[in-house]
């Protein structure tokens, strides 16, 4: 629920409320002045009626008029409780029947004793109230009219800097290195909201670049020692006297030695895609370069006797070279290396997707840790970077990569949503 | 051959110098920017091995100082560096190659003879090794004068096989020699060892003699002695 709303809503029911407890508490009041007001006229007529018949000893000619009744009924000696209570009126013009006040009261005239009746009718007093009810609705209909677009235009007035701040929270990331820029505003607290939040995204922004660059020089310091190191177990290959057992150890030392180089490049590598190093895009026979790229993978195919099949349609893209044939080569490479002899590879290519399927485990591969850097299956000895790599470059060009496993098939899939 | 190594890294220039200095090669090495000066203004090389980073300077100036005089040497760079920009930058200004470290000594040797081929004006298209000739036009395998049908990999195999001849080559530096680096199935080797076998068995058939040898767990060294 939105701040405004939530605001809207309590503000609105309180006013609402507050309306409806007055409005009752008019209505009670001036029911009660109202009432008040019609009792004292019925006392007034009683009292005209004794004078009446104290000077006159008899009753008085009854007159009708709209809203007021008297009626003498003779009735056998008791004692009548005199009192006021509410009645109904009949309107004889109207013809309804109205809400009224009755007094009952009673006057001996000679031996006989006469009950009094006379009714008013309360109607003006309705009336009254009625009026006041509408007045109110009328108010409350207008003030939440009013609230409403104060609200619609002013808060959101107000609120625009907050939003525009949160855009660009939304927006921000790491790996660009745009950070969040000052938003015009004259309210305090936003000012002090985009001014944190501006800190806070250019902090980030210097740890994320330091912590970066500190990889890459690392990376970086690094190979030459590891040529090197290469150079030196190459020459040292060259030895006439080497044993068995000797050559054995040199040639363990050195598989790791250029297991430690690929690993390397590949970070220095994936660190250089992110920081969108590897531009100069150009226009791609897909369909051509997926084809050449298989028939280089030949020998290797056969060696594992895999068949491959290809469903390839015509498609042009618009990418880096190298990136493209470091997509291609994991991409193929893995539907090889982890594919069983004698197994199956089918490659697709339409004009939305290309997708490397492949034989292999009978078991799914995990969908979450796939992507991640240096996850491996327990039987590669890769650097574990290759699939890394392919997400890093999709993500640069805005293609997603997913991965899906049915009928017994490993699918990797790029899809080219640009 | 007549090769310079211009290198600040003394353990990698003294490894490519013993790497290089055999069968009347001469391979002289120098560790920074400015004898590297001195000795291209006073001596003339089949092949430049470039260091981009030196000590007070850049190997990319040594090679401009080079095209400026317009000596004709062959240059392959050598760089720590593996961003494109340098590379292009490195050939823009006339060098005929470029290698990122850390490299494999096959793989420099390989290129270095591939430039020195280009360069030389005796139009020497063809490798002799015994009894095996390569037709580098042609692309073609003869031995004792007879074609041999080689697949395109097993090609690139023996060319490289006989730019590094007598030497022991690493499984990994076939490998990535023949699929290039970015490739990470350096895990499973089996593959080279049925190109290896598939190679040997062509040239065996066609009457020449057995010259790949395994090195134990290291790799294969071709030699006929």
């Amino acid at each position: 629920m939105k701040l405004l709303d939530r605001y809207n809503r309590v503000s609105l029911l309180a006013t609402i409320s507050m309306i409806v407890i007055a409005g009752i508490v008019y209505y009670f009041t001036i029911s009660l002045i109202l009432t008040n007001q019609v009792d004292k006229d019925l006392l007034v007529e009683e009292n005209e009626i004794f004078d009446y018949v104290g000077l006159n000893h008899r009753l008085p000619q009854v007159f009708k008029s709209d809203d007021l009744k008297i009626r003498f009924t003779a009735i056998p000696d008791s004692t009548i409780v005199r009192r006021i209570a509410d009645s109904h009126f009949y309107d004889d013009q109207e013809h309804e029947d109205e809400a009224a006040r009755m007094l009952t009261s009673s006057v001996r005239v000679g031996a006989q004793l006469y009950r009094i009746n006379i009714t008013e009718s309360k109607v003006e007093t309705d009336d009254l109230i009625r009026m006041i009810f509408l007045i109110t609705l009328g108010l409350i209909f207008v003030l939440l009219v009013v609230l409403l677009l104060i609200n619609r235009t002013l808060m959101r007035k107000l609120w625009e800097p907050f939003y525009e701040t949160l855009k660009q929270i939304k927006l921000f990331n790491v790996a660009d290195r745009n950070g969040i820029c000052q938003v015009d505003t004259r309210i305090d607290e936003f000012q002090d909201l985009n001014r944190e939040v501006t800190a806070m995204s250019q902090r980030v922004l210097h740890d994320y670049q330091s912590l970066k660059s500190f990889t890459e020089n690392a990376s970086h310091e690094l190979m030459t020692p590891l040529a090197v190191i290469i150079s030196k177990l190459e020459t040292l290959m060259q030895d006439n006297d080497i044993t068995e057992r000797q050559g054995a150890l040199i040639g363990e030392a050195y598989q790791t030695v250029d297991r430690l180089k690929k690993l390397n490049r590949s970070m220095l590598l994936l660190s250089r895609i992110e920081n969108k190093l590897m531009h100069d895009a150009e226009d791609i026979d897909l369909q051509d370069t997926v084809r050449k790229k298989i028939i280089e993978f030949q020998e290797l195919l056969a060696d594992k006797h895999i068949v491959i099949r290809e469903e390839l349609e015509p498609h042009h893209i618009k990418l880096n070279r190298d990136l493209l044939n470091i997509m291609l080569n994991n991409l193929l490479g893995n539907a090889i290396q982890h594919n069983r002899p004698g197994g199956r590879i089918v490659v697709q290519l339409t004009g939305q997707q290309l997708s490397f399927c492949n034989t292999g485990t009978a078991v799914s591969l995990n969908q979450q840790t796939i992507f991640q850097r240096f996850h491996k299956s327990p039987e590669s000895e890769g650097t574990g970077l290759g699939l890394t790599l392919v997400k890093q470059i999709c993500d640069n060009y805005g293609f997603a990569l997913s991965y899906a496993f049915n009928d017994q098939l490993h699918c990797f899939t790029v899809v080219f949503v640009n | 051959m007549k090769i310079l190594v211009v290198e600040d890294e003394a353990g990698l220039r003294d490894s490519i110098r013993d790497y290089f200095a055999e069968g009347g090669n001469v391979c002289e090495t120098v560790g920074d920017y400015a004898s590297a000066l001195q000795k291209i203004n006073m001596y003339r090389y089949d092949c430049i091995l470039l260091d981009i980073t030196l000590p007070n300077g850049s190997g990319l100036d040594i090679l401009e100082a080079l095209k400026a005089n317009h000596h004709p040497d062959g240059v392959l760079i050598i760089s720590a560096k593996n961003s494109l920009d340098d590379r292009l930058q490195g050939l823009d200004l006339g060098a005929d190659d470029y290698l990122t470290k850390p490299f494999h000594l096959s793989e420099l040797k390989a290129r270095v003879m591939a430039i020195v081929r280009r360069k030389s004006f005796n139009g020497n298209r063809e490798i002799v090794f015994n009894e095996i000739t390569v037709d580098l036009l042609a692309k073609q395998v003869l031995v004792s004068g007879m074609p041999v049908k080689l697949t395109k990999k097993e090609y690139a195999l023996l060319l490289y096989f006989i730019a590094n001849k007598s030497k022991v080559i690493s499984k990994n530096a076939i490998a990535e020699h023949l699929w290039g680096d970015e490739i990470d199935i350096s895990d499973n080797f089996d593959f080279i060892y049925s190109h290896i076998k598939n190679l040997r068995k062509k040239l065996i058939d066609a009457g020449s003699g057995d010259y790949i040898q395994s090195a134990y767990g290291m790799g294969y060294k071709f030699t006929d002695h």
